[in-house]
């Protein structure tokens, strides 16, 4: 990123955010837009991945401008090998991505009703590091489900 | 709600970059192909109403581990290593 694309992030960012799983520091180059918000979330649409040794192999997604929301989320091929998601040329436009750009997945862990803990594989994030620009997907034939049981990993 | 009659390949126009149209008309549905530039997504209702319900579920559910957190780091370091 350059500093010029940094300053186009919102001054209202926070500096430190106070997540679940402790307190981090913010650096506003590492602010990922998602311009569409999220389903659920339309207002928050500038958000952080926080990770840390203790986290790993999990990350947290947490707005930083806006309502309150954090997602623990997950490589989703950490919870099926061969997971496969294809992107459409809206898509990549949407991400400002082309077809060679390394994007970052991140599918977002939900409790089932039983405890078990579960992927949503159906609805990937996708972040392009190189804008900083992420977008919930919801393929229109997809049939990997929301909640994906996750084996301990 | 506006409504219109439409017969099997005609269209409406939503804005000036949104364009239904109706593809067949079967006894219990009907086919509708949706052009739309790609800034605007189109979902089918239910399908954007599950991922939603998805999401504030696993916002609300987001629990803590155990072990103190470290060092934070972030998709913008991802970037820096693997541009550089």
């Amino acid at each position: 990123m350059t500093p010029g694309e940094a300053s186009a992030v919102d001054d209202a960012v926070d500096r430190v955010v106070h997540t679940r799983f402790g307190t981090f520091a913010v650096d506003p180059g590492a602010v990922v837009r998602f311009p569409a918000g999220l389903p659920g979330f339309e207002a928050c649409r500038q958000f952080v991945v926080l990770s840390s040794p203790e986290l790993a192999p999990f990350s947290c997604l947490h707005a930083v401008v806006g309502p309150a929301a954090s997602f623990l989320v997950v490589d989703p091929r950490l919870a099926l090998a061969d997971y496969r998601c294809a992107l459409g040329a809206a898509d990549l436009a949407r991400l400002d991505a082309s077809e060679a750009t390394v994007l970052l997945w991140l599918a977002i862990v939900s409790m089932g009703d039983d405890g078990q803990a579960c992927v949503n594989l159906r609805a990937p994030i996708v972040v392009n590091p190189e804008r900083m620009l992420g977008y919930q997907l919801m393929p229109h034939n997809s049939l990997y489900p929301v909640r994906h049981p996750l084996a301990a990993a | 709600m506006l409504v219109f009659t439409r017969k099997r390949n005609q269209t409406i126009m939503i804005g000036d970059g949104v364009e239904v149209r109706v593809l067949r008309v079967g006894r219990d549905g009907v086919r509708l192909g949706v052009t739309a530039p790609p800034a605007v997504p189109v979902h089918r209702r239910e399908v954007y109403e599950l991922i939603r319900e998805e999401n504030r579920r696993a916002a609300a559910a987001c629990v803590r581990p155990s072990g103190t957190p470290g060092r934070a780091t972030a998709a913008g370091e991802l970037a820096r290593r693997r541009t550089s």
